[in-house]
């Protein structure tokens, strides 16, 4: 069902039981239009678009750097401390080793991928495509 | 999390632009701030170090200053040196003492207060850190819970390093810590101030974890690596 508010509907229609969703859906867009037109003067188009404006955060340098929370503990300890601890260090432990022991990464899977996709698409391709040579580019053309 | 890459030894004074950032947002870290000449486009550096930029949108500088500057969201470690009513002054190893409230501890009301005492150290995240204004400190999380935050009991040691080596130290794939705690259970905190508190069941372990300290200062991250793992 094509939903089109542009058709005004009466006020008693509105009121009825079955129409309550429509109705606050034809308040809000009458409010919305309303608000709009009050504060379209006031926006202008830089601010709008405002180019290239950066808005700067202020971090600490474990957020930059990616550390763990200072308090540690190992061995049984502090056996709370080292619940608290799996979530934050041994998960950045294990994260960090599992992305040694990766002896393919992943932009080297993606490429080598890819070429394997080449080439299941040259043999699915018909036989006359498929046997066409490669042609020397003509060194009079420009190559871009 | 993506790699991290140098991009150039900076002096203070000099100026960074063409800036990376997501959703027209970038995140500074210290030895960084902005330019007021051009405060929605550049930054300028207020430390000599190296200007790092981790992906998509994240600058910093990595310099070998031994004086610890506050910065917001930080976790350090500090000593409590006055009391006054609700209020009580943290020496956190910066330029000015940070303030700490008696209330930002888990559970504290008027009623409830936390015991503290002069002395006393407590590991505390910084709330704010303006240059104009005074550090404040807090011991709960956006969720009111404490967590690994509070007052550190007395049976521990408190030892300074220095801010590289606790920034060496708190990086989990630095293999130092595990390595130690395979050797003798410990718990250790340690403040991006600087500052580290060690407990263990011995004093000479204590002492050993000390020593590994004060060697591991002077050394690279790799021979730290290598060192480790010949141990195991």
């Amino acid at each position: 069902m094509g939903e089109n508010f542009d058709v005004d509907l009466s006020k008693n229609l509105l009121e009825m039981k079955f129409m309550k969703k429509t109705k606050e859906q034809v308040l809000k867009k009458r409010d919305d239009a309303e608000g709009q037109a009050m504060y379209s003067k006031q926006i202008s188009d830089k601010m709008r678009k405002s180019d290239g404006d950066i808005i700067f955060r202020q971090a600490s340098i474990s957020n930059c750097k990616n550390l763990v929370e200072g308090r540690l503990s190992f061995g049984g300890m502090n056996r709370v401390v080292e619940k608290l601890m799996e979530s934050d260090y041994n998960k950045k432990y294990f994260d960090a080793e599992k992305r040694k022991e990766k002896d393919v990464s992943d932009e080297q899977m993606a490429k080598e991928y890819s070429t394997v996709v080449d080439t299941l698409n040259k043999k699915f391709r018909p036989k006359k495509q498929r046997n066409q040579k490669f042609q020397k580019p003509s060194t009079t053309e420009p190559l871009v | 999390m993506s790699a991290i890459t140098t991009i150039d030894y900076l002096l203070p004074g000099e100026i960074v632009d063409n800036l990376k950032s997501k959703d027209r947002h970038t995140i500074i870290g210290p030895g960084l701030r902005r330019n007021e000449e051009n405060p929605n486009k550049s930054l300028i550096v207020t430390q000599a170090g190296w200007l790092r930029f981790r992906s998509p949108n994240t600058y910093w500088i990595d310099s070998r200053r031994n004086r610890y500057i506050p910065k917001k969201g930080d976790l350090v470690i500090g000593i409590v040196t006055k009391k006054s009513g609700d209020i009580v002054r943290v020496d956190i190893g910066s330029a000015e003492t940070a303030s700490l409230s008696v209330f930002s501890f888990e559970g504290a009301t008027k009623k409830m207060r936390p015991d503290l005492n002069i002395g006393d150290i407590v590991y505390a995240k910084l709330l704010t850190a303006h240059k104009d204004m005074e550090p404040e400190l807090v011991c709960i999380d956006q969720y009111f819970r404490a967590g690994r935050l509070g007052i550190l009991s007395n049976d521990g040691f408190l030892v300074c390093l220095n801010l590289n080596l606790a920034e060496t130290l708190l990086n989990a794939e630095n293999p130092l810590l595990r390595t130690l705690g395979k050797k003798f259970p410990y718990e250790i905190v340690i403040g991006v101030n600087g500052r580290a508190w060690i407990k263990a069941n011995q004093a000479k372990d204590v002492l050993t974890i000390c020593k590994t300290f004060e060697v591991a200062k002077n050394e690279s991250e790799k021979s730290i690596i290598e060192a480790c793992r010949q141990t195991k």
